[in-house]
């Protein structure tokens, strides 16, 4: 067993394919971490309490909660955040659609619903619009894109997998 | 020199099918869409500031009393702690006015409280090296009170009747009497308890001082007002004071105004020399400032039996708070609504021990047409006329009230249209005669409106060297789609691609802007903006025809032509450059122009009234017009008959808010309003523990509101048509209109299902079974 | 939250020891203690992570029944083939709990291990009074704000209501708990809180729980779980009901009958009176109507929540003709 007392531990952290490291007090959790050690402010805050899916990121290549996952939790494994999701500058099928669709407003909770839309796709739990909403019900959207959403994720499910 | 004219759309829709997406009235993709879709976009509270210390708020536990003492000395030993601040301990701030600009008693002003009106108002804070710390220091803060009976709700013995506001007063003809003498006559009460606006991202700040000046960075829909308040806290002037707002992670009207915890983060700032970030956490998003009061409404109405209405008496209440003061206009819908030659209505706010109520989507016209909307349609029924019949029978030709002509109301057409796409014809009159197994299936109508409120703002527009134009204004864009609308008016205006348009919005340091409330900056900004432009490309012309450098000069045009961002003269002959090769041959490396909605001569001291309170906002009804958006909701919602639980399975609403600047952002925005309805009708509700006068489902678990499985495909037709009495360019209010009446429909459709008529929102399942 | 070390388990054995000594907590999905922890409500001086012990996630569908690892996601179990086809109700009761994040993180016996959502335990600050927290301090729940509070098996100390879906499922199907070696049956696992309501579980310092077995039954394969709640998804239910039904070879001839329900009690309540009450009798709606309300035989309420006495025996209702409709 390997043990760490109070006060900081190092952290290594894997995310969007860098390596960081970092001193930490156990407690921070993941989303602290990549918004005030990391800079990573694309991850949003909006309850920290597991009740909005603003922060959520992907973990492992599954969608989870940046809030109540601790930065020490993650250490070994990869951590996937909006910021990692467009690759060599190609939006992510979801981000063009959610683009296309207008499936946003403030943008506040657009991040999370769009990390969660790529694994919802992913999992496959896209296969119809009741589906979708279902799978998709865990990312508040306060401005009310959530027609859009699934139109969004609806879209870029059929181009995801063709 | 007349060089362009605006083109306002000749589509019956108000959508300029003209010109393509980029220019205006064409549905172009949001322009900070890229931003927010990849992460890019930092929010007020994600700048990265060297020495950036965090405060955490630590609020009461009572409702009413006074503080007895707080002991700090556990949580300032604690690790990483820098200050405890308490009203004791805290740098004296003056009273800044209201947002009228009413001038303020010359006394201090201090944000942490020593006598609680409320639980969860601020006693004190603590700052610390980091967030953890900081978070665990706070719950090391031992306060002690003097507890007093609180007044918790309008229900509790003690409320009271509370205070006549005359200035809700409205009455003509004889309403009681008339009530009394006609033939059919119903009366009942609405109720709407606290509702709250719930942006996803939570309020807060960081407060950076340098020397005397302070820059704040601050979701807010209100850059110059917020300033103009930090300014006469601290005592500094205004033009001291930077906001810094570049998006808004949501509003709903709740972000229109400096609070307490702004105040507290700006002294943490100032005492300690370092910036300072302070976040609210959720729970106390419930209760460090005011959501939709609650109301309480009596309608009666007094009719013929074919319908026609005689008579509407309206009496209604609403809290505020006990030492500020929050009028929720709940005659606002009810005097415009139907046509009627009698009327009544009167209004009363009721001290209780909660935090200042404020603006919610709508505030006013949402409840008031809860009430007015719930009563006609217990009229329809009561005299055996289809719901969507008896609103036409009491059609409102004109402003019932202001006794003026409407400047635009495509209500009748928005009846039309919704009607027809909805299938209400379809529709059986007698309640619980529509049903889906289980499911018992009900279709209601309720109808909408809000005034065009109108005010002013200011805006640069720079022509650049590269022949790219910018816009920059103070105004903000929390998802309405500023930037995307004011790129769009730059890029028709001067003519050249949206894409070839930067906007800049969100910094006080720009030209300056009124509230971003009420549903009025768009029609405002593209106003300015529009003449902002219009003044830019006439420079631009008058350079290319007059400089002697210019490949023009010889063509002795009277004007030519600027097109997708290229000059050339309307006949085709002579040079056709491209705006940067124009500029280079002039030698210029820019133009640049300021364009306003203001008066012709206004002063400064206008200027900074209008920019920095709501006090000369413009009257809807001046002048020889009334101005509204109007909208007609049809809804049907499933009631399963054994759970009582409410599902909307399909909306449609036909909405006229005069022509839409982006089509594509503006149905976003109504279906937004129309799914926060469905949210206030059936979910929303903020609950009160009566023995503690305080809100116990405060987070985002227990105060629900619809999750992306609750709402259905929503259908909104566009029936306005361009409104040039309502704002330069022809546009109505879009953000507060499509909530109105959503919560009537609702209502009124699970009557139609269940036979039930629910009075008291929200519309849960222990009030069907 | 409180300051705490962090450690993590290279075993089960390791991580028992460490989780028994004073202060020490074991972490897995985090979706409840983190919570509880940001809520001051939990304070663990440490944290001994488990999520990264090997071999604790696996989904075993044998012939005797479907064993799951206490590290199984409750994601994954809702999506596995065999738990869909041969616990179906497991399955829904899964899928509809939380959201897909939260069902991502949080592991089964984690799941177990859940607490109350009374908002009450969850606010120490505003209401130091809770006998679950702090016992003999009192209930501030009692005379408060009750809608989502326990109708069920509650007592005079806590009406808090037990919020888990999965554990409805569990009871109906006689799920055995895997303490290491020792196997508790579910449904004595969850404790009603009497005069302890600080006591949920009955589980022992130094205890972990590493997996939980479902005996196969035809009832469990014949089985739903029907959640009822204000919204549509990712809330807690208003009540809840796992049924799982067995036929004679007549098809309508009621053999074996489970019945729990989820959101009206302070424990994942079997409704045992329900199927005695129709074993033996022909499914019918009326019969099915008249056995349901002895599923709230009992039953207290504390004024707002009393809806639930009403609601709880109507979804029972729903959820048996539902599967005899699928004959």
């Amino acid at each position: 067993m390997t043990s760490q007392t109070k006060t900081t531990i190092p952290v290594h952290l894997d995310i969007n394919g860098h390596r960081h490291t970092l001193q930490l007090e156990p407690r921070v959790t993941l989303l602290d971490a990549l918004r005030d050690r990391l800079g990573l402010t694309g991850t949003k805050k909006g309850c920290d309490h597991g009740q909005c899916g603003a922060c959520t990121v992907h973990v492992d290549g599954e969608r989870v909660l940046a809030c109540l996952t601790l930065a020490a939790q993650v250490e070994g494994r990869t951590v996937t955040t909006i910021e990692g999701l467009a690759r060599e500058g190609e939006l992510h099928p979801v981000q063009a659609a959610f683009l296309e669709q207008d499936a946003f407003q403030c943008g506040y909770c657009t991040p999370g619903q769009i990390m969660s839309a790529v694994a919802c796709i992913r999992e496959g739990h896209a296969g119809s619009d009741e589906e979708i909403r279902e799978y998709m019900a865990g990312n508040l959207c306060r401005c009310g894109a959530y027609p859009h959403i699934v139109a969004a994720v609806r879209q870029a499910a059929l181009e995801v997998q063709s | 020199m007349t060089v362009h004219n605006i083109r306002v759309g000749e589509s019956k829709r108000g959508d300029a099918s003209d010109g393509g997406a980029d220019a205006v009235g064409g549905r172009l993709s949001r322009v900070d869409g890229p931003a927010k879709i990849t992460g890019a976009a930092k929010y007020a509270v994600e700048q990265q500031l060297d020495g950036l210390a965090y405060a955490v708020l630590v609020e009461s536990t009572i409702a009413s009393g006074k503080v007895r003492s707080i002991d700090t000395s556990v949580a300032e030993a604690a690790p990483g702690v820098l200050k405890v601040l308490t009203p004791d301990i805290i740098i004296s701030l003056r009273t800044a006015s209201d947002w009228f600009g009413t001038p303020p008693p010359d006394a201090p002003y201090c944000p942490l409280a020593r006598d609680v009106t409320f639980s969860g108002q601020h006693v004190a804070a603590v700052v610390a090296e980091t967030f953890e710390q900081a978070v665990a220091a706070a719950a090391l803060v031992e306060v002690s009170y003097y507890e007093t009976p609180a007044i918790v709700d309008l229900s509790d013995a003690k409320a009271g009747d509370g205070i006549p506001i005359d200035a809700m007063t409205k009455e003509w003809g004889d309403a009681q009497a008339a009530f009394a003498s006609a033939p059919v006559r119903i009366c009942a009460a609405y109720n709407t308890p606290r509702e709250y606006q719930a942006p996803m991202e939570p309020h807060g700040l960081i407060a950076h001082w340098e020397g005397d000046k302070l820059t704040v960075w601050e979701p807010s829909q209100w850059l110059d007002g917020m300033a103009r308040t930090y300014a006469e806290w601290f005592d500094v002037p205004f033009e001291n004071v930077r906001l810094v707002s570049p998006y808004i992670g949501g509003g709903f009207g709740s972000k229109a105004l400096a609070l307490s915890h702004g105040a507290v983060a700006a002294s943490a700032a100032k005492m300690l020399g370092r910036p300072v970030r302070l976040v609210m956490t959720r729970p106390q998003t419930f209760t460090g400032y005011g959501g939709r009061a609650a109301t309480r409404q009596t309608v009666t109405i007094g009719a013929d039996r074919q319908g026609k209405i005689q008579s509407i008496v309206h009496r209604g209440i609403n809290e505020t708070s006990i030492d500020g003061m929050w009028v929720e206009p709940l005659g606002s819908v009810t005097s415009i609504m139907y046509a009627t030659p009698n009327f009544s209505s009167k209004q009363n706010v009721v001290r209780v021990n909660s935090v200042v109520p404020g603006a919610m989507r709508a505030p006013g016209e949402n409840p008031s047409a809860f009430g007015i909307e719930s009563a006609i349609d217990e009229l329809a029924y009561e005299v055996g006329i289809d719901p969507l019949e008896i609103r036409l029978r009491n059609y409102a030709e004109q402003d019932p009230e202001a006794k003026k002509a409407w400047s635009t109301r495509q209500l009748r057409e928005a009846f039309a249209a919704g009607a027809e796409r909805f299938g209400w014809a379809k529709r059986t009159p007698e309640p619980r005669s529509m049903r889906d197994g289980n499911q018992l299936i009900g279709w209601g109508v309720a109808a909408g409106t809000y005034p065009v409120r109108r005010a002013y703002g200011e805006a640069i527009v720079r022509i650049l060297a590269d022949g790219s134009v910018e816009v920059e204004s103070s105004s903000i864009d929390m998802g309405q789609g500023t930037y995307t609308i004011l790129a769009q008016t730059a890029a028709e205006t001067v003519g050249v691609p949206a894409d070839n348009v930067v906007v800049k919005l969100g910094d006080s340091r720009f030209p300056r802007a009124g509230v971003a409330g009420g549903s009025r900056l768009a029609g405002v900004m593209t106003g300015a903006v529009y003449k902002a432009a219009t003044s830019a490309l006439d420079q631009l012309v008058g350079l290319a025809i007059s400089d002697p450098r210019s490949p023009f000069h010889a063509l002795q045009a009277n004007t030519l032509v600027v097109a997708n961002g290229r000059i050339s003269s309307p006949r085709g002959d002579g040079p056709d450059l491209s705006i940067a090769e124009l500029l280079s041959s002039v030698g210029r490396d820019h133009i640049e122009a300021t364009g306003d909605t203001m008066p012709a001569n206004s002063t400064a001291q206008d200027r900074y009234k209008n920019y920095t309170t709501i006090a000369m906002a413009v009257p809807h009804t001046e002048g020889d017009y009334s101005r509204h958006s109007w909208c007609a909701h049809f809804i049907e919602v499933r009631v399963d008959e054994d759970f009582g639980t409410v599902r909307v399975s399909r909306v449609v609403s036909a909405l006229d808010s005069g022509r839409l600047y982006n089509p594509k952002l503006a149905e976003s925005q109504w279906k937004g309003g129309i799914i926060m309805g469905i949210g206030q009708a059936l979910l929303e509700e903020g609950i009160v523990d009566r023995r503690h006068g305080r809100i116990v489902n405060n987070n985002l678990a227990d105060y629900l509101v619809p999750t992306n499985a609750d709402i259905p495909d929503i259908e909104v037709i566009s029936v306005g048509i361009p409104d040039l009495h309502s704002s330069v360019l022809g546009g109505k209010g879009v953000g507060e209109l499509a909530i109105v009446g959503v919560a009537p429909a609702i209502a009124n459709a699970v009557f139609h299902a269940t036979g039930k008529r629910v009075r008291d929102l929200p519309i849960t399942l222990e009030k069907l079974i | 939250m409180r300051d705490f070390s962090y450690l993590r388990a290279g075993s089960v054995e390791a991580a028992r020891q460490a989780a028994a000594l004073p202060g020490a907590m074991l972490l897995a999905g985090g979706t409840t203690l983190i919570d509880l922890a940001k809520c001051g409500v939990a304070e663990p001086d440490s944290l001994v992570d488990i999520t990264h012990l090997k071999g604790l996630d696996k989904v075993e569908v044998s012939e005797r029944g479907a064993t799951i690892g206490a590290l199984a996601k409750m994601g994954h179990v809702a999506d596995h083939a065999d738990i869909k086809s041969r616990f179906p109700a497991v399955s829904e009761a899964l899928w509809q709990a939380a959201s897909a994040q939260i069902r991502n993180m949080a592991t089964i016996g984690g799941n177990l291990m859940q607490r109350t959502r009374c908002p009450y335990f969850r606010d120490p600050s505003n209401f130091p009074a809770c006998n679950k927290r702090e016992p003999g301090s009192g209930c501030s729940a009692l005379g408060g704000v009750t809608r989502g509070h326990a109708v069920l098996g509650t007592s005079e100390a806590c009406i808090a209501m037990y919020p888990g879906d999965l554990a409805a499922a569990l009871v109906a199907f006689d799920a055995i708990v895997h303490l290491g070696e020792r196997r508790v049956p579910v449904d004595d696992f969850f404790l009603v809180p009497g005069t302890t309501p600080e006591r949920e579980h009955a589980i022992e310092p130094g205890e972990m729980i590493t997996a939980i077995e479902i005996p196969h039954s035809a009832a469990a394969r014949r089985s739903t779980y029907l959640k009822i709640r204000d919204r549509q998804s990712y809330e807690f239910a208003a009540a809840s009901a796992a049924v799982g039904i067995e036929f004679e070879a007549d098809g309508r001839t009621i053999r074996d009958l489970r019945v729990a329900l989820g959101g009206v009690a302070t424990k994942p309540w079997r409704a045992r009176a329900v199927e005695e009450a129709l074993k033996g009798k022909v499914l019918g709606p009326d019969a099915v109507r008249a056995a349901s309300l002895l599923a709230v035989e009992g039953a207290v309420d504390h004024g707002a929540n009393h809806y639930k006495i009403e609601l709880a025996p109507r979804v029972v209702a729903r959820a048996i003709l539902k599967m005899g409709e699928t004959a």
